[in-house]
């Protein structure tokens, strides 16, 4: 860069520094007052049981860009984070009002096969999902130095001979419970090293101490020059240009394993706010609903390097059948996910 | 690091090993509850609790032994002494823990800056015994709003909120 | 890998061009970095709208200088008011404190600069230079070895507990202990909590920092009318500019200290998540381990305030290894740091050498910049940053108790975080008044959950064979260092005073 495009870098800096305060000046003022007094009136808040720029952090904040939209309002997360997402739904629960300006964003997988492993303090029935926003199938993946192990008949092969150590980001989790399944229909030895969250557990893959490791697909197929998604729990491989050695578990082996999506985000309320204010409900759902066929909200999406083909609108029955269908999965691995066989 | 354990190894006076103990009862009483939170969990949840924790039961007893034996030669008293030492400023200290104790309690509702300014207020009049009035509210009055503006405004930090930044969130 | 010296070099020039962005973001970094609660990587999280306005050239720039800024930013209130900015810097007090305590408060800055500045610009050439060397580390390093280096970290609780040994481990204990509050990662059972679920995820390290540092001293302090010694407030009423430059003189006769001990760092840095704690206090253990004079730490030793110094400025330079060599990132910051170079579509991993060698090099190149003019903006205001040390105690504990209990609140939003640093408070407060140490307390409270998490986590690769931490050649290797770095000095102790009780007192030295 010669000294001109330099100092142009620093207009540019100092331009962007000065419009950047007057962004969020500008976004400081109230602009409730902009709006009508119906709802919603104020804020909405999102409690996030996981860590602050996580997977649905990005999710959330790509979605919400847009709904607010819709809404005409904005949108204030607090994070939650800790014993397994519990701490978060437990928070929600324990605070938020009923009101439906109250809402909370989990993944409904790992998070509802918690429920299996302890049950929480509230009634579950309380509680519902509202919206899915995406379905994000769990993966197996290798180190691209992994010199043996390279596919995942490679993988099959070597968990025959002795037990392979396959990093996973909790063991309540449906990725987890894919390879356990793949393990206990091939009759390969896996042993489940929980590393709390994905950058841990693509660490762990990465510097060899994990033989393997298990995801949700969209933390591991940004690194494609570090890792080889070499299986897919899904009906299909659904980024067959992003994913190329990805075979099908179900159509390799013969399985019959539901798909496991290993994010399966989603946007939850109080049955008690729904209760109370049918209306304020009606206005979430209507307008959410409106976010998933707007262009702006896939270039948000694109942004965030999140396949575009796993933002999927799951109603509120379809969110019913999964928490069921993933419980009856995690009432079938009780044992392995709480220590207790 | 201030070191202030209240003795002095060159007098001839009987330590005061009573205050020793507070702390190591304390852990004492927390490891026992500790151990009761995991008595029906898997191993792994157990294993370096129940290490560590009986290494520091081991400690304890130990300690406790030492001090009976110390007592018993007339080297040391049970006394707490230290812990309050010097007596003069038991009055300052406790009402400096109560001030501190209403800020917490009290800044969920009136948010950082008017909460902070009553507590430096009050704190600094109960250290200083009243005097330098002027000094005191000024700094107050400073250090709450330069708090308000280097935090809140200018870094948008999570501060807690009351009623005086929801009202300035228009205007700054 | 090859390194390209020649564009390292031209870079090196032109990153002295943007000293416009990295001025700002110094100042930017020592405050935060000073004040517990901020930290860098929640400061470019609340700046991402102006890191990701600029070009990421620039945007990069911004964030190294931030990030090495708020690490010297730490060592600042460690040493004058005995509370550490962040955890990394919890071993700097140890020393620092009681310097300023003794009215050389200039002095232990300069020599807290001069050894984080010349341990960093160190290590990030060194960084550059072992690259390919040093990132292999982390695929050696496993849990393991890992239990070892955590152990080199926790045995200096019986190296600072050395006047009264027994007391020092149950402070130590009780620290660790405390440590394992909240779920275990294995099973997520939650344990000693007392059912509040905001201990869920660990005992928060600010609020404990805060306690046990800040609020104890606050209530410790008002008993006189300054923090400093009679004869310290004489020292600093005449102290001039001179006691800057005898700090920088101290700190460079150390030279070969701050050499190694950044070295510790560097090599700590480079593990995903081991972080700047550990580094600093395995650095200060082993200064101790390794001095002619260990009887003097905790009393104002130079080498006990250069050692963690450097040591958590070399981790600053380790840390971006396995960023840019793995495409892990080391820590909180380089992760954040990333995610920004995504949005601008650069994908940080091994082939940002190839693809845009400026934006690999420039991290290394914008890092030694930062330190080069931190040296120059920084060590003038020592004389002006001691002064604080002169301020009537009336005025200082107020202020010490609101701000920080403040910052225990900022990084989780809980009121309960406030609640908990009063907690610790006491804690810290009982602990001074009858003999314990609180660093001692802290060190547990820090390392017992990665201590415990290294441990389960090769306790679940072996199946739950205990014999796994003698598994590893390498870890083997570093238990034998550990043994005899914890007895060679008890060995050298008791033959040194068997000596001094043989020799008649008639010698002199």
């Amino acid at each position: 860069m010669s000294n001109f495009d330099n100092d142009f870098s620093r207009r540019l800096f100092l331009k962007g520094a000065g419009a950047t305060a007057g962004a969020s000046a500008l976004s400081m003022l109230p602009i409730q007052a902009a709006f009508a007094a119906a709802f919603p009136e104020k804020n909405i808040q999102i409690f996030v049981p996981t860590r602050a720029g996580g997977g649905a952090d990005r999710n959330m904040r790509a979605f919400t860009s847009v709904w607010k939209n819709y809404l005409k309002t904005n949108f204030e997360a607090g994070f939650y984070p800790g014993a397994a997402g519990r701490v978060g739904y437990e928070t929600y629960m324990g605070k938020a009002k009923a009101d439906c300006y109250n809402l909370i964003f989990g993944n409904m997988g790992p998070e509802v096969l918690n429920w299996v492993v302890k049950k929480p303090t509230f009634d579950l029935k309380s509680f519902l999902y509202i919206a899915q926003v995406d379905q994000d199938p769990g993966i197996v993946f290798v180190s691209k130095k992994n010199k043996k192990l390279k596919t995942i008949d490679d993988i099959v092969k070597e968990g025959k001979k002795r037990t392979l150590n396959v990093g996973v980001s909790r063991l309540a989790h449906p990725a987890s419970l894919g390879v356990l399944a793949l393990g206990r229909h091939t009759g390969a030895k896996f042993n489940l090293v929980p590393l709390s969250g994905g950058r841990n557990t693509r660490a762990g893959v990465a510097t060899g101490e994990m033989d393997f490791g298990a995801l949700p697909s969209g933390s591991v197929v940004r690194k494609q020059k570090q890792f080889d998604i070499v299986a897919v729990f899904d009906k299909a491989n659904p980024l067959p240009n992003r994913m190329k050695k990805a075979v099908v578990v179900n159509d390799h082996f013969g399985m019959k394993l539901p798909p496991l999506y290993a994010g399966a985000r989603a946007f939850g309320i109080k049955r008690e706010a729904i209760e109370k204010h049918p209306d304020r409900y009606k206005v979430l759902t209507d307008t959410l609903q409106k976010v998933y066929t707007d262009p702006a909200y896939k270039k948000a999406v694109e942004k965030t390097k999140a396949p575009w083909k796993y933002i999927s609108y799951g109603s509120p029955a379809d969110c019913e059948k999964y928490v069921e269908y993933i419980t009856a999965i995690g009432q079938e691995y009780k044992s392995l996910l709480t220590g207790k066989s | 690091m201030s070191d202030e354990n209240g003795q002095d190894s060159g007098k001839p006076e009987k330590r005061a090993a009573g205050a020793e103990l507070v702390l190591p009862i304390a852990g004492l009483l927390f490891t026992l509850y500790y151990f009761t939170t995991i008595i029906n969990v898997p191993w792994t949840a157990q294993v370096s609790a129940f290490f560590v924790g009986n290494i520091l039961i081991g400690l304890i007893i130990a300690l406790i032994i030492r001090t009976a034996i110390q007592v018993r030669r007339g080297e040391a008293t049970l006394s707490i002494a230290p812990l309050i030492a010097p007596k003069e400023y038991v009055p300052k200290r406790l009402a400096l823990l109560g001030l501190t104790l209403g800020y917490v309690f009290f800044i969920q509702w009136g948010g950082f800056t008017v909460t902070t300014f009553f507590f430096l207020l009050c704190a600094m009049l109960l250290l200083s015994g009243g005097k330098k009035k002027g000094l005191i509210l000024t700094l107050s009055l400073i250090l709450s709003v330069g708090g308000y503006f280097l935090f809140i405004v200018a870094f948008n930090t999570r501060f807690p909120k009351g009623p005086v930044e929801t009202m300035l969130q228009g205007v700054f | 890998m090859e390194i390209d010296w020649g564009l390292f070099a031209d870079l090196f020039g032109r990153t002295f061009t943007f000293w416009w962005v990295i001025l700002p973001a110094i100042l930017l970094g020592l405050i935060v970095g000073a004040i517990p609660g901020f930290s860098a990587a929640n400061t470019i999280i609340i700046l991402l709208p102006m890191t990701l306005a600029m070009e990421p050239e620039i945007g990069l720039i911004f964030m190294v200088a931030l990030y090495a800024s708020s690490r010297m930013g730490a060592g600042i209130p460690a040493i004058l008011v005995n509370i550490p900015g962040t955890a990394g810097a919890a071993a700097t007090p140890l020393d620092g404190y009681p310097m300023t305590k003794q009215g050389r408060a200039q002095q232990a800055l300069a020599i807290s600069f001069v050894s984080s500045v010349f341990g960093g610009l160190l290590t990030t050439i060194l960084a550059l230079m072992a690259m390919p060397w040093l990132s292999q580390v982390a695929y050696h390093l496993h849990s393991v070895e890992m239990i070892v280096i955590m152990l080199f970290g926790i045995s200096l609780i019986a190296t600072i507990a050395a006047k009264d040994t027994l007391k020092g481990l149950i402070a130590g204990f009780f620290g660790l202990m405390i440590g394992y509050i909240g779920a275990d990662v294995v099973y997520e059972t939650p344990r000693g909590t007392f059912g509040f679920l905001e201990l869920y995820d660990k005992v928060p390290l600010i609020p404990a920092l805060v306690g046990l540092f800040a609020v104890s001293e606050a209530f410790a302090v008002i008993e006189g009318e300054s923090i400093l010694t009679k004869r310290g407030m004489d020292a600093m009423q005449k102290a001039g500019w001179q006691e800057t430059w005898e700090g920088v003189r101290l700190a460079i006769s150390r030279w070969w200290h701050i050499i190694w001990t950044s070295i510790i760092g560097l090599v700590i840095g480079v593990v995903p998540g081991a972080g700047a704690a550990i580094a600093s206090f395995v650095a200060y253990q082993q200064s101790k381990t390794f001095s002619k004079t260990p009887e003097k730490y905790g009393t104002g030793h130079l080498d006990g305030l250069v050692a963690p110094e450097s040591a958590n400025n070399g981790v600053t330079s380790g840390t971006l290894i396995p960023l840019l060599v793995i495409g892990v990132p080391g820590g909180a910051t380089a992760a954040i740091m990333a995610v920004v170079l995504q949005y601008h579509g650069v994908t940080v991993g091994p082939d940002l050498f190839d693809s845009q060698p400026e934006l690999a090099y420039g991290a290394f190149t914008a890092m030694a910049v930062t330190y080069a003019i931190m040296i120059l903006t920084v060590l003038p205001l020592a004389r002006y940053m001691s002064r604080i040390t002169v301020v009537s105690t009336i005025y200082m504990a107020p202020i010490i108790i609101s701000f920080t209990l403040v910052g225990s609140f900022v990084p989780r939003a809980y009121v309960f975080d406030m609640y908990l640093a009063l907690a610790f408070g006491v804690i810290g407060y009982v602990a001074r008044k009858t003999g314990y140490h609180v660093a001692a307390i802290l060190i547990g409270v820090i390392l017992g959950p990665l201590l415990e998490n290294y441990f389960l986590r090769a306790l679940r690769i072996s199946q739950g064979d205990v014999m796994v931490i003698f598994s590893s050649s390498l870890g083997n290797v570093m238990w034998v260092m550990l043994i005899i770095s914890l007895f060679v000095p008890m060995y050298l102790d008791r033959r040194r005073k068997a000596r001094e009780q043989a020799l008649p007192t008639t010698t002199d030295c």
